[in-house]
């Protein structure tokens, strides 16, 4: 793995209007690594996840952002908050993955085109693109937020509680989706999850809200803080 | 037959009324669809009733000696220009109390619908001359429709459709998923900025040209219909804006030839088409 840092957080405190929620965060991600950002509802996961992401800016503390060049994020959000009301066909989401870099009043470019066949090709969706992504079942939908993801040619994939409502089959398929993009595509892989068994058993690397203080740890030290927790006093 | 050569020939008397619904009928539908899609239809009908106070309120200030243009302009000029500000000013406070989550949509909204209305008809009540004239262009004046005016909506209403042509991909990426459009570069506020001036801009001249009633139903209606029948954005703004010029034509020529008020009529057939769009899905759903 490389050791140079894709993202460093430095006294960090993050929070919405100037309301801190969380303070005094200071972790980083090396690149091609694989971290979980784990912590219970509300604790603040997703607003410390779209501070990274610069959707939301920081109250106070810096944020590094690689070495010698700025990552370029994929990010998949939680599904449930994408309306439905949108008449998108599957590969019409993974084509806004393309966006970023296209300039208004150009169509869309073969190359576009091919790159969104590929994506959900690794995602195995291809032959779905055609169909509604309202009417897609969550793993589906999730997969296609992946690919869309994908399609932005990211560096860092950041995953915001993407097997939350999953059945346990598809929960299962997602993880192994997620970790072969990492091993394929040596990407930098960030998800957040408030459930501590969706934690693959591999990961290394835990980010671990506990009683408003983010600490880092393995997997067995989080599981033993959890347990710590549920302990009646 | 007879009465449809007469609409298409080129020198029919009320040849702009007609054009001007048919650019009605094609560009509102793709202002429409961002109403429909990021279910601010509310809102649809709030903005021409306060377009309505603003040509209202410019009426007033011209009539009693009061103007912001030379004297020898237009009342129409001034008029649409209260009405551009009034709308403008409107979506702009109601944007930013959406953004800052004050209260619910709902209320705000129609708060804005009763206010709009009230000072609308007080407006036109202190007028102590043309309370006839305000009404009608109130109403929209659909049958007179001047050379300029008509120029002047192609104008505007073109420049409107490419920049939602042009943007689209920009528009549609900032009101599906905002927090996905900020990560790949897209500056949220500026986009919805210039979606809510299209907005009001549309909304502005529409109203003074075919009244608040057609407006609404040509911004609501098509992309409605359209959704039902259609599989992914492109089909769906082009229905749309087909939906939307068939019924402007077809109500033109029922108003023409069984003399009705065109602006009613359209809106009328509007709906029938919805209706029957309806039941033809839900036949062929129940045959597959």
């Amino acid at each position: 793995m490389n050791t140079e840092n894709c993202i460093t957080l430095k006294d960090l405190a993050i929070g919405y209007s100037g309301n801190t929620i969380l303070s005094d965060i200071n972790f980083s991600l090396k690149k091609g690594e694989f971290a979980v950002l784990f912590g219970p509802n509300g604790c603040g996961k997703t607003t410390l996840f779209k501070t990274i992401l610069r959707i939301i800016p920081p109250i106070h503390g810096t944020i590094v952002y690689g070495g010698d060049y700025t990552p370029r994020f994929g990010y998949v959000p939680q599904r449930q908050y994408l309306d439905e009301i949108y008449p998108f066909t599957a590969e019409e989401v993974v084509l806004m993955g393309t966006f970023g870099q296209r300039k208004p009043f150009y169509p869309t470019s073969r190359t576009d085109r091919l790159l969104v066949d590929q994506c959900l090709k690794d995602v195995g969706m291809l032959e779905l693109k055609k169909e509604f992504f309202s009417e897609l079942s969550g793993g589906q939908k999730q997969r296609i937020l992946i690919a869309r993801a994908l399609a932005t040619r990211p560096n860092v994939l950041l995953l915001d509680e993407p097997i939350t409502g999953l059945d346990v089959l598809a929960q299962k398929k997602i993880i192994e989706l997620i970790s072969e993009l990492h091993k394929k595509r040596q990407l930098t892989i960030m998800m957040v999850t408030h459930e501590v068994h969706h934690i693959p058993s591999w990961v290394k690397k835990i980010i671990h809200i506990h009683h408003y203080k983010v600490v880092l740890g393995s997997l067995e030290e989080i599981i033993s803080l959890s347990r710590i927790d549920e302990i009646p006093t | 037959m007879e009465h449809l050569l007469e609409i298409i020939n080129p020198h029919f008397l009320l040849r702009n009324a007609f054009y001007a619904g048919l650019i009605v009928g094609f560009v509102c539908p793709q202002v429409g669809i961002f109403f429909v899609l990021r279910r601010m239809v509310l809102l649809g009908i709030a903005l021409p009733q306060v377009s309505n106070a603003g040509i209202a309120f410019a009426f007033l200030l011209h009539t009693i000696g009061w103007h912001f243009f030379p004297h020898m302009e237009s009342e129409k000029t001034m008029a649409l220009t209260g009405s551009i500000i009034f709308a403008l000013i409107a979506i702009f406070i109601l944007a930013i109390l959406e953004r800052k989550r004050k209260g619910f949509t709902e209320n705000r909204i129609g708060f804005t619908y009763v206010l709009a209305g009230a000072v609308s008809i007080l407006f036109v009540s202190w007028n102590p001359y043309g309370q006839t004239e305000v009404l009608s262009m109130i109403r929209g004046e659909i049958v007179s429709v001047p050379d300029f005016y008509l120029w002047s909506m192609l104008a505007i209403y073109g420049t409107i459709f490419i920049c939602l042509i042009g943007f689209h991909r920009s528009f549609v990426v900032v009101s599906y998923d905002a927090d996905m459009a900020t990560t790949i570069g897209k500056k949220v506020i500026l986009w919805d900025i210039l979606l809510y001036l299209i907005i009001g801009i549309v909304i502005s001249f529409g109203v003074m040209t075919v009244g608040p009633l057609v407006i609404f139903g040509f911004l609501l209606i098509p992309p409605v219909a359209a959704r039902m029948v259609t599989r992914g954005i492109p089909l769906f703004c082009i229905v749309s804006s087909i939906i939307g010029v068939v019924a402007s034509f077809a109500g033109f020529y029922i108003s023409y030839r069984f003399d009705l008020p065109t602006g009613p009529t359209d809106v009328a057939l509007l709906c029938v088409i919805l209706v029957l769009l309806y039941f033809g899905k839900m036949l062929f759903r129940f045959k597959r």
